[in-house]
C-alpha cells in the first residue's frame, strides 16, 4: 500500500476532472413526487398568503369560527337561528315571502320603520285582515308567532330581519319587546294594518 | 447515461495528469497566491481561535453564572454574539475565499490575476471583523443575530469581497481552457450569493428607516440562511468537489449528478430558513417548510457524489488534508439533515428555541466548514510557500483535535436540545427542570468546545511559524544580497529564484 | 454548464426568486403595516413605547438579552370553551342526562356528542365546569342557547391552547402587529430563559425586575442567568440611603454601610421589560377578552 504519512499521489496529479455522466432518473423522479407533495402541504397550511392567517389557524374561514361573538354578533347568530326556525317557514329565509301568500320582509316599511313599537306587536300578537305592506293590499291571517319566545329571542329575530338584506334598521332590545308585552296583555287578538297604522311608531 | 465508474483506476503518479505545463507551471501559480492567502489563511486563524475562546467564555456563564457578572463586554449575550460572528466573518468566509482563488488560479492554469488586490481585501476585511468584534464587545451591536457588525464594519467587508470578487472573475477570465469545472459553478453562485444578500440584506437593516417590525427579522432569517446553510455548502463543496478527486486520483463522480446537486441547493436551500413558529403569516414559515423538504434531493445528490468520488480510492489519510476533507463532506450531509428537520413542522415543535439550532449551526461553522477549510489550507499552504508544514505531527493532531472536539461539542448539544424541548412542550414540567436538563449536556459540551480550540492553535501555530519562516527567509535574502553587492563592489548578483515546490 | 454565464443566470434566477419571496413580499405585506385595533375595542395595538421603555429597548440589545430570551409566545391550537357557571334549580343528575340526550338528539351536536359525555362523566355538580371545548363554534351557541332555554347559565369563550400557554406565558400567540414599534426586534432564538413577551403582565414590579438583574438567584433558586451588576453601581451610603437602593437579602447584600443603586440604563431595562404585554385579542389572534365581573 501506499506510503502511510503522505497522499498517495504526491507530487501533483494535475488538476481534476469530472466524468460526464447525467443525474440519474431516478432522483428526478423522487424530486418531482417531493415537489407535489409539498405542494399539497403548502396548499392546506399557507392561508393562501393571506397576511391574517397565522399558523395554526389554516384559512380565513377558520379563524372567523373563533373570533369571540360579541354582543351584537350573538344576537345576530341567535336572530338567526331564531328566524330559521320560525319565520323563515314562511317569510323565506331570504325575506323574500311568497307573492299572494307572505309579503316579504326585505324592504318591508314595516321591518325599516324608526321605531320598532308597531312591529313589535306583529309577532307578539299577530296580524288578520287588511294590511297594506310596500304599496300591495294584503289579506293575511298570522298567528303570534312569537308569544312563546323569551323576550331576548324576539328582540334578536326582530334585529336581524331589521338590519338583513339590505334592510338598514336599529336594533331591538329585550326590554322593547318587554314593554309591547306588558301592553298587550296575555292573549291578545291579532291586529288589523288600520290598529297598528293607528299605534305610534 | 450511467457513470463510467473507473474502479481499477490506478493510483500513484502516474495518473493521467490533465494538460498541466508540468512541475514549473504550478509553481508560478502557487507563488503568485502567497501572499494575498497569507494574509487571508493567517487572519482567518487568529480570528478562529478568538472566536473559539470567546464562545468558551460565553458559555462559562452557563457553568459559574457570576463569572464575568462586573464585565459588561464578557457578558454572555455580547460574547455569544461576537463568537458566533467570529466564526463566520472572521474565519470561514476568509478562509473561503483565499482556498477559492487558489483553486480559480490552478484551474485556470494561469497565476492569480491582480495578487495585489485580495492582499488589500484581505486587509480590509479584517479591519472590518475587527471593528465589528469591538463594537460588540462594547455594547454596539445592531440586535439582528448573525448581522450583529456596525455599519462601518458591514461596508468594508462588502468593499473587501468585492476586491476579492473581481480578482476571482479576473483569473477566471484568463483561463485557456474553454470548459467550466463543476467547482467553477459552485464558486461563482458563492461569489454572487453574498454579494447579494448580505448586501440586500445590510441596506435593509442598517439604513436609517429600517423596515418596521418583524419584517426585520424575516430579512435577518432570509440572510443567515443563505449564509450559514448555502453560502457555506457552496463555497465547502465546491472546495471539497476539488480536493477530492485530485486527492483520491479518480476523476469527480458525475458533472450532471454536482450540477443537479447544485441547482437544487440553490433554487431551494434559499427558500429555507423561516423558524415553523416564527410570528408572521403563515405562509412564510410553511413556504420554508417546503423547501426543506425538497433541499433534501440537493443533500442527497451531493452525498451521492461524494460517496462515489471517495470509494475505492486507495489513499490512506491518517489525518492528513483528506481525512478532513471526508470529515467536513460527511459533516455537511449530517447537518444538512439536521438543519432541515428543524424546519419540518412536526419537529420544529420540539426542536425550536433549545440549544438543537445551536448546535447544528456550529457543527455546519466547525464540523463541514471548520473541517473542509483546514484540511485545503494545509493541502494548499505547502505548496504556496514551497516547503513542508513546520509541525506536521500537530497538523493530524489538529484533525483529531478537531473530529473529536467537534463531535463532543456538538452531539450533547443536539441530544440536549432535543430533552429540553420534549419538557418544554409539556407545560406541567416547570421552566427550571427543562433548563436543567440541558445544562447536564452542556458540561460534556464545553470539554469539546476546548478540544476544538487547542485544534484551532495548532493550525495557528502552523500559519505562523510559516509566515515568520517566510519573512525571516525575505529578509535573510535581502540582507544576503546586500552584503554580496557591498562585498563585490559594483558586480551585479541576480537574485535568488524562488526555490522550486516541493512534495 | 459551458460557460460562467450560465452558471451565474441559473444562480441569480435563483437567488432573485429567493430574494422576491422572502424579502420583498414580506416587505409588502407586513412592511407597510400600522397600527390595528383591538378586538372587540377601540382601543389601538401596539401600545406605544415611551421615555425609559424606548431606551431600555436598546440596552435589551446591547446586552445581548435576546442571546438567551425569546420574546414571542406560540400557539398550537384554538377552542371554543363552553363552560356551565350556574345550573339555577337543576339537580346534577338531570341535568347530565337532559345534556347528554339534547346532544344525541339534536343534529348538529350528534358529533360532539362524546366529547360532552365524556366531559360530564363524574360531574357532581360543581362549577363552573367545561362543557365542550372543540373547534365548532356552532355546538358551543346551540348548547348555550338551548340550557339558557331551561335556566342553566352559560359562557361561550375562544381560547388559545398550545404549551406557552398552559405555562402561563401569554394568553395568545404573538403576531407581526405586536412588533411593529420595535427597533431591532428582538424576537430571540433560544430559551435558556422564560419567555419575555409577557413579563410585563407576570411580574409588574419594577423593584423586582430590578433586583433580579442584579441578584437573580436572589429570587430564582438555581437559575443561570449571569448577574448584570454591571448595570447598577455600589456605593457608600451617604447622610441618608438612596430613595431607589435596592433591598437584598443578606448573601447579596453589599458590605456594610454600602448601597446597590441602579444606573439609569437598569431603570431604562426594567421600564422597557414592564412594557412587554402581549396580552389584546386580535383579529388574526383571537381569544375571548377577560372582562370584570358584573
Amino acid at each position: 500500500m501506499s506510503d502511510e504519512n503522505k497522499n498517495c499521489c504526491s507530487p501533483e496529479t494535475g488538476e481534476p476532472t469530472a466524468t460526464r455522466s447525467a443525474a440519474p432518473m431516478w432522483i428526478i423522479v423522487v424530486t418531482l413526487v417531493l415537489l407535489f407533495t409539498g405542494g399539497l402541504f403548502l396548499d392546506s397550511h399557507s392561508g393562501w398568503f393571506d397576511k391574517n392567517v397565522y399558523a395554526p389557524y389554516k384559512s380565513q374561514e377558520q379563524l372567523e369560527a373563533f373570533q369571540p361573538k360579541s354582543g351584537a354578533a350573538a344576537a345576530m347568530a341567535r336572530g338567526k337561528s331564531v328566524y330559521e326556525g320560525v319565520c323563515g317557514i314562511c317569510h323565506g329565509s331570504d325575506g323574500a315571502g311568497k307573492p299572494g301568500q307572505f309579503p316579504a320582509l326585505a324592504g318591508s316599511e314595516w321591518v325599516t320603520a324608526k321605531g320598532c313599537n308597531r312591529l313589535a306587536h306583529i309577532p307578539l300578537a299577530g296580524v288578520a285582515g287588511a294590511i297594506q305592506v310596500g304599496g300591495k293590499d294584503w289579506n293575511l291571517n298570522m298567528a303570534a308567532m312569537g308569544a312563546a319566545l323569551p323576550d331576548e329571542d324576539v328582540a334578536a329575530v326582530l334585529t336581524y330581519i331589521r338590519s338583513s338584506w339590505g334592510n338598514k334598521a336599529e336594533a331591538v332590545t329585550a326590554d322593547d319587546v318587554k314593554k309591547v308585552r306588558a301592553e298587550i296583555g296575555k292573549s291578545p287578538q291579532p291586529y288589523s294594518g288600520a290598529q297598528l297604522k293607528a299605534m305610534p311608531e | 447515461m450511467n457513470p463510467t465508474e473507473n474502479k481499477t483506476m490506478q493510483c500513484g503518479c502516474d495518473a493521467p495528469v490533465a494538460g498541466i505545463g508540468g512541475e514549473g507551471a504550478a509553481a508560478t501559480i502557487d507563488a503568485s497566491c502567497r501572499v494575498p492567502l497569507l494574509a487571508l489563511f493567517g487572519g482567518a486563524a487568529l480570528w478562529l481561535v478568538l472566536g473559539l475562546a470567546l464562545g468558551l467564555a460565553a458559555v462559562m456563564t452557563f457553568h459559574k453564572p457570576d463569572m464575568f457578572a462586573d464585565c459588561a463586554f464578557l457578558t454572555f449575550g455580547r460574547a455569544q454574539a461576537a463568537a458566533n460572528d467570529l466564526l463566520l466573518y472572521g474565519f470561514a468566509i476568509p478562509a473561503a475565499l483565499g482556498v477559492m482563488l487558489w483553486i480559480l488560479a490552478r484551474l485556470s492554469q494561469a497565476p492569480l490575476a491582480l495578487p495585489i488586490v485580495p492582499v488589500v481585501a484581505a486587509n480590509l476585511w479584517h479591519l472590518g471583523v475587527f471593528i465589528g468584534t469591538a463594537t460588540i464587545l462594547g455594547g454596539g451591536s445592531t440586535g439582528h443575530p448573525w448581522l450583529e457588525y456596525p455599519r462601518a464594519a458591514a461596508v468594508l467587508l462588502f468593499a473587501a469581497f468585492m476586491l476579492i470578487a473581481v480578482c476571482a472573475v479576473a483569473t477566471m477570465g484568463s483561463r485557456t481552457n474553454g470548459e467550466l469545472y463543476p467547482s467553477h459553478w459552485f464558486f461563482f453562485a458563492a461569489i454572487l450569493w453574498f454579494v447579494w444578500s448580505y448586501g440586500s440584506a445590510n441596506i435593509f437593516l442598517q439604513s436609517h428607516q429600517q423596515p418596521r417590525g418583524v419584517v426585520q427579522a424575516v430579512i435577518d432569517w432570509w440572510l443567515t440562511n443563505n449564509l450559514l446553510f448555502v453560502w457555506l455548502a457552496l463555497a465547502g463543496i465546491g472546495i471539497a468537489f476539488y480536493f477530492l478527486p485530485k486527492i483520491a486520483g479518480k476523476p469527480l463522480a458525475s458533472r450532471g449528478y454536482a450540477l443537479f446537486g447544485l441547482l437544487t441547493l440553490v433554487f431551494f436551500g434559499s427558500w429555507v430558513g423561516i423558524p415553523q413558529s416564527a410570528p408572521v403569516p403563515a405562509w412564510l414559515p410553511t413556504v420554508s417548510a417546503y423547501a426543506g423538504l425538497l433541499s433534501l434531493v440537493s443533500i442527497v445528490a451531493i452525498a451521492i457524489v461524494t460517496k462515489k468520488t471517495v470509494c475505492g480510492a486507495c489513499v490512506k489519510c491518517s489525518g492528513g488534508p483528506f481525512c478532513f476533507i471526508k470529515f467536513g463532506m460527511l459533516s455537511f450531509v449530517v447537518s444538512s439533515l439536521l438543519y432541515v428537520s428543524e424546519f419540518c413542522p412536526r419537529y420544529s415543535r420540539v426542536l425550536e428555541f433549545t440549544w438543537f439550532n445551536f448546535g447544528v449551526t456550529q457543527w455546519q461553522l466547525l464540523g463541514f466548514a471548520g473541517m473542509i477549510l483546514c484540511g485545503a489550507i494545509y493541502e494548499i499552504l505547502p505548496r504556496v510557500m514551497g516547503k513542508e508544514l513546520p509541525f506536521t505531527k500537530l497538523a493530524k493532531l489538529n484533525f483529531f483535535l478537531f473530529a473529536g472536539g467537534t463531535l463532543l461539542f456538538v452531539i450533547p448539544l443536539l441530544i440536549g436540545g432535543v430533552e429540553q424541548g420534549m419538557k418544554l412542550r409539556d407545560a406541567n414540567i416547570p421552566f427550571a427542570d427543562a433548563s436543567a436538563v440541558a445544562m447536564k449536556f452542556l458540561r460534556i459540551s464545553t470539554t469539546g468546545q476546548l478540544l476544538v480550540l487547542l485544534g484551532a492553535l495548532c493550525l495557528l501555530l502552523n500559519i505562523l511559524v510559516m509566515t515568520l519562516q517566510w519573512k525571516l527567509g525575505l529578509v535573510k535574502t535581502v540582507v544576503g544580497v546586500v552584503k554580496d553587492s557591498l562585498a563585490e563592489g559594483s558586480a551585479y548578483q541576480p537574485l535568488p529564484c524562488d526555490k522550486e515546490a516541493k512534495p | 454548464m459551458k460557460t460562467g454565464f450560465s452558471v451565474f443566470l441559473a444562480a441569480f434566477v435563483a437567488l432573485g426568486a429567493s430574494w422576491f419571496g422572502l424579502v420583498y413580499g414580506p416587505l409588502k405585506q407586513l412592511g407597510v403595516a400600522t397600527e390595528t385595533k383591538v378586538l372587540q375595542s377601540d382601543a389601538k395595538w401596539p401600545l406605544q413605547r415611551t421615555g425609559d421603555a424606548t431606551l431600555g429597548l436598546q440596552v435589551y440589545r446591547s446586552a445581548g438579552c435576546a442571546a438567551c430570551h425569546t420574546e414571542q409566545v406560540r400557539q398550537t391550537g384554538a377552542a371554543n370553551v363552553l363552560t356551565i357557571t350556574e345550573i339555577g334549580s337543576h339537580q346534577p343528575t338531570d341535568l347530565k342526562g337532559f345534556i347528554n340526550s339534547l346532544a344525541g338528539s339534536v343534529t348538529e351536536l350528534m358529533n360532539s356528542s362524546n366529547a360532552v359525555a365524556a366531559n360530564l362523566a363524574g360531574w357532581n355538580g360543581e362549577l363552573p365546569k367545561v362543557l365542550y371545548s372543540g373547534a365548532d363554534d356552532t355546538v358551543v351557541s346551540m348548547l348555550g342557547d338551548k340550557l339558557k332555554a331551561v335556566g342553566v347559565k352559560t359562557e361561550a369563550r375562544v381560547v388559545a391552547t398550545g404549551a406557552d400557554i398552559a405555562r402561563g406565558w401569554g394568553t395568545r400567540q404573538s403576531v407581526a402587529a405586536d412588533y411593529l414599534y420595535d427597533a431591532p426586534v428582538q424576537l430571540g432564538n433560544l430559551r435558556a430563559g422564560p419567555d419575555l413577551a409577557t413579563i410585563g403582565v407576570r411580574a409588574p414590579d419594577v423593584n423586582w425586575q430590578l433586583q433580579h438583574l442584579y441578584a437573580p438567584r436572589s429570587l430564582v433558586k438555581n437559575s443561570t442567568m449571569p448577574a448584570f451588576r454591571f448595570l447598577f453601581a455600589v456605593q457608600k451610603i451617604g447622610a441618608q440611603p438612596a430613595p431607589d437602593a435596592l433591598v437584598l437579602p443578606k448573601e447579596f447584600a453589599p458590605a456594610d454601610g454600602y448601597e446597590v443603586v441602579p444606573t439609569a440604563e437598569a431603570k431604562q431595562l426594567a421600564a422597557y421589560l414592564l412594557t412587554l404585554k402581549n396580552n389584546a385579542p386580535l383579529y388574526e389572534a383571537p381569544f375571548t377578552p377577560i372582562t370584570a365581573a358584573k
